[in-house]
């Protein structure tokens, strides 16, 4: 049988199949699943070093290695599908970066002792010390545990009709264009030419590859798959793609191309940028929905990009169409990892919402999730955007969003530990004759100045020197003002609007809570029984008791909740307050990634009766126990209060089973909830429906259930890839209903 | 004031909608299988946990483990509804709160006063009773009513609640002169003959009931009733097998 719903079926399979053999290729990842495939016998890549510290950079540095790993990439066709084209491996693994490194790589020892050798000694060789230091930033960096963001990579998002106007051959053309008009460029126009022929290049071995299965094939139907997949590859290896067949597999190939740069690049409003094709090909007569559905399924499969469907347009109309329907359906059909994010207004098809929760409920595969137009446009906006810029940022990251082609914004990259903040207040209080939490606030608040000052030195650096580090030189193809200008998009961003995220404001706004409900209303302990108890993390059970039964944050109306709000204010203000030069400013946000226990290991007990080294609070969640009905509503509203409202966001993050029926009675409870979110003001739900029976057995064997996905923050992730610690603090965020 | 045992909030099980659930303390009938035995004396108790105890000999000034729980908080109409109001964006249009317990009848007054508050707000009233006690006025209040049918035979009701079920059958009778939404429930118990096929041609018989439905028993309350010093319960969970027989005596309407 060869029918579409059998072919998703064997690509579904085979997605299952490469998900374990992956795990055994490069150990647990605790990442996005990324779409890679496993990586194929005998590949093997030579880098190029051009630093003396190990590693490569720059323009040089990073063309001539995107060219070795590229061209190292043997081509990926699978007869079942209608697209090609697969990634494997990344210039990231060669720069030292143990972080990211597959056990494949690390098994090849020629590269770890070129490691081991290398001329410094630090973690990563993503960044060019030995040119651009930053060693007087590292000790209050370290004190106030600031992830810098210096040495990240992209965390922005192309405008894709750009590519989609020019194509592969319009990105040669207009490199030479601009190359005469620009001709103290030409290292810069060197490497981008030399990137954009290693795509057309890696096309073109597809196209040989098709060609020698189309010789081979004796499966008439399978035959004709495969020519027409070929004809497309031919279409879209030099020109700009014509009919929706064709922009789903130039996406499918620059998409490979921008992963294997970086393995970044985002997404794009799925449903508006392809809707002309669509309608275009269905009144030729070309297309039917049926083929637009597995089309889509198709390039789901081949990257788990952010996304987004539906919202408004600047005129706050409705831009839901039949093609984000068809989304859906598509991705229901394929159900695998998707990071769809359908963006929700009131004037939107409130139709289209509750189908999308029913999706959601259905499978129970963690997407789609969900964001807030009005207050994510309105925020964007008092950054002195205007509201048609506000309402092209799309969700394309974890917590994040960015204008496409136009926004330079590290989201997601920059983070401080406001635990940690918290922590160094804390000490100095301790040598004040007079305590008191609203002391201990000021201090806090001095402290923090000081952790963003030092976090923004951090930023200016990365924006100054990221393009001699790592120039993004597929991302620029599709970017304003780099091809026409010859410069980085580092240097030529029309909005340099910089997310620096909070991470622990949970333990921090519980932790105020109970100090000032515990020794200052109801005198059950002094100061210094406290300062104790922390010192020796809690072996008093009874102070613990009592400090860890304090009000929580989220749990409605409590002097925590009431913390909670104040740390957002000051938050917010703070951040908005750093001076930045060249136009550049920073947005407020609340989020910890899946970063929630290496910030907790390097914060001491802390007075919520946290003990030491205890992971710290995911994201703007509330901490676990918060309620013993663990409700829904009640975080739903205590995260709704916290937002900082620059346009960035304090995402709700929900993990629980509703155990509602797939009726509309059950859709629409959970629908309430998403539309009484952000009804209050927020701003995105990362949401995990699960399954708590099926969560546990693949707790205990993850091989049970292979193709169970989970959203570990604001990625979602095959469960069966994650390391034992990763799945533990899954399963213990679900059933503490955070 | 009222005496409360929890308050519990985004609860999807207790009527349409998203719904705030109010226990109250207290409880005339005796179920030998009740799932919430801390809501049945009209007094505040202890709930002993002794594995959470920390033996900080401090008992006196307040236990912060958890060890033991204090059941039962007398709380004024005004706080209780500054609790239900905390959701209440998220009630729409079938949602809103539910009195549960314990038997929230039993607290005539404070119920009333509760309901008229919570109507004055826009908030939607429903009561999880018995239906031991009747009271027109506050039934005609209310948004919908869930009533327990639990046993057709009077002297088998008697035995296993302490009451017979005359009362509750003519309370069922007059309540569907009203027009006010039933819903009727049966707990299951496979060990008692409960005579669910009359109760269900009885209740099919009721112009209001807008849906009969059997919830399966829960051994959930058994830690509770050890935590009050009670013994366990001998009830067993009905099979899914059993549960899929009892199918055709459910309806919705």
């Amino acid at each position: 049988m060869y029918s579409y719903a059998d072919r998703l079926a064997a690509m579904r399979e085979t997605k299952i199949k490469h998900t374990l053999q992956k795990r055994k290729q490069n150990g647990y990842t605790d990442l996005d699943d990324f779409g890679t495939v496993p990586i194929s016998e005998g590949y093997r890549v030579e880098p190029w070093y051009n630093s003396e510290n190990g590693s490569f950079y720059g323009l040089d540095g990073m063309s001539e290695n995107f060219v070795r790993v590229i061209d190292a990439h043997v081509p990926y066709v699978d007869k079942n599908e209608m697209l090609c084209g697969r990634w494997r491996d990344m210039l990231v693994n060669y720069r030292g970066d143990l972080h990211y490194m597959p056990d494949w790589l690390k098994d090849n020892l020629k590269n770890l002792e070129f490691i081991k050798n290398g001329a410094t000694n630090q973690w990563s060789k993503r960044w060019d010390e030995q040119r651009f230091p930053y060693d007087h930033l590292k000790p209050l960096q370290l004190k106030y545990n600031i992830t810098t963001g210096i040495d990240a990579d992209a965390h922005f998002a192309t405008d894709y009709s750009i590519g989609f106007e020019l194509g592969f051959g319009g990105f040669l053309e207009k490199i030479e264009k601009y190359r005469h008009i620009n001709p103290d460029k030409k290292d810069f126009y060197d490497a981008e030419e030399k990137c954009v022929k290693a795509i057309i290049r890696f096309v073109d071995r597809h196209i040989e590859h098709i060609d020698a299965l189309i010789a081979d094939e004796s499966d008439e139907r399978v035959r004709e798959n495969l020519i027409v997949m070929r004809d497309t590859c031919k279409a879209v290896r030099y020109d700009a793609p014509k009919t929706f067949r064709q922009v789903c597999q130039w996406t499918a190939f620059f998409n490979c191309a921008a992963r294997i740069f970086t393995r970044d690049g985002a997404g794009f409003q799925l449903d508006g940028l392809l809707y002309p094709y669509y309608l275009r090909d269905v009144e030729s007569g070309i297309l039917d929905d049926e083929t637009a559905k597995f089309l889509i399924a198709n390039l789901l499969l081949i990257d788990p990009h952010y996304y987004q469907l539906s919202g408004v347009d600047e005129n706050d109309k409705d831009m839901t169409n039949h093609l984000s329907y068809l989304v859906l359906e598509a991705a229901d059909s394929i159900n695998i990892a998707c990071n769809l994010t359908v963006r929700v207004h009131k004037n939107c098809d409130k139709e289209f919402v509750k189908k999308a929760v029913y999706y959601l409920l259905k499978n129970k595969n963690g997407w789609p999730r969900f964001c807030n137009d009005k207050t994510l446009a309105e925020g964007y906006m008092r950054n002195g955007v205007d509201k048609k810029t506000a309402r092209e940022r799309i969700a394309v990251g974890c917590n994040w969003m960015c204008v496409p082609g136009k926004e330079f914004p590290m989201n997601d990259t920059v983070k401080i530990n406001v635990a940690k903040v918290f922590e160094e207040a804390l000490k100095d209080l301790r040598a004040e004759s007079d305590k008191s939490t609203e002391r201990l606030f000021e201090i806090y608040e001095s402290h923090l100045t000081r952790a963003i000052e030092v976090t923004a030195e951090g930023i200016n650096l990365h924006i100054d020197h990221i393009a001699d580090v790592t120039p993004e030189l597929i991302m620029n193809l599709m970017m304003h003002n780099t091809i026409e200008r010859g410069e980085d998009i580092s240097r030529c961003a029309e909005l340099y609007t910089v997310g620096v995220d909070g991470a622990g404001l949970a333990v921090v706004a519980d932790s105020f809570g109970a100090l000032e409900a515990r020794i200052e209303k109801e005198g059950l302990l002094s100061w210094d029984e406290m300062y104790e108890a922390l010192d020796n993390d809690f072996s008093d059970a009874r102070i613990h008791a009592i400090m860890k039964s304090a009000p929580k944050y989220c749990q409605g109306n409590t002097v925590a909740d009431a913390w909670a709000r104040r740390l957002t204010d000051s938050w917010a203000k703070h951040v908005k307050a750093q001076k930045m030069p060249e136009g550049r400013q920073l947005v407020p946000g609340w989020f910890s990634w899946s970063r929630t226990i290496e910030y907790g290991s390097k914060v001491g007990a802390t007075p919520n009766g946290r003990r030491a080294g205890e992971p710290i609070s995911h994201g703007a969640n509330p901490n676990a126990g918060f309620r013993s009905d663990g409700a829904v509503t009640a975080q739903s509203t205590g995260i709704a209060a916290v937002q900082c409202g620059f346009g960035n966001t304090a995402p709700l993050q929900l993990e629980f089973d509703p155990q509602v029926a797939l009726d509309d009675d059950g859709v629409e409870r959970v629908m309430n909830i998403i539309l009484t979110h952000f009804g209050l003001g927020g701003t995105l739900i990362n949401i995990n429906v699960l399954d708590g029976e099926k969560l546990m057995e693949a707790n205990k064997d993850p091989n049970l259930h292979p193709d169970l996905v989970v959203r570990v923050t604001g990625f979602t992730a095959y469960f069966a890839s994650l390391s034992p610690k990763f799945r533990q603090l899954v399963v213990d965020r679900f059933i503490n209903g955070i | 004031m009222a005496l409360i045992t929890d308050i519990r909030r985004a609860s999807f099980h207790d009527g349409e909608g998203i719904r705030t659930t109010v226990f109250f303390k207290g409880c005339p009938l005796r179920c030998e299988w009740c799932h919430n035995p801390e809501c049945i004396s009209f007094e505040p108790q202890i709930l002993s946990y002794p594995e959470r105890c920390i033996g900080c000999g401090m008992c006196d000034k307040g236990c912060y483990a958890g060890a033991k729980v204090r059941c039962g908080r007398e709380m004024s109409p005004e706080e209780i509804v500054s609790e239900i109001l905390l959701d209440k964006p998220y009630y729409g249009k079938d949602g809103g709160v539910t009195f549960s317990g314990g038997e929230p009848m039993a607290w005539k007054e404070e119920l009333s006063r509760l309901v008229d508050m919570c109507r004055d707000e826009g908030i939607g009233c429903a009561v999880e009773t018995s239906l031991i006690y009747y009271d027109e006025e506050i039934f005609r209040k209310l948004d919908m009513v869930m009533a327990d049918l639990k046993i057709w035979d009077s002297q088998t009701h008697k035995r296993y609640t302490g009451v017979g079920n005359e009362r509750i059958i003519e309370n069922f009778k007059r309540l569907d002169k009203l027009g006010v939404p039933i819903v009727v429930r049966t707990p299951v118990i496979p060990e008692i003959e409960q005579g669910i096929d009359h109760i269900s041609e009885f209740v099919k018989g009721l112009e209001n009931v807008k849906k009969y439905e059997l919830l399966p028993y829960h051994p959930l309350g058994q830690t509770k009733r050890t935590a009050l010093g009670l013994e366990a319960d001998k009830f067993t969970v009905p099979q899914k097998n059993y549960m899929e027989e009892l199918k055709k005596y459910v309806f919705i309407r």
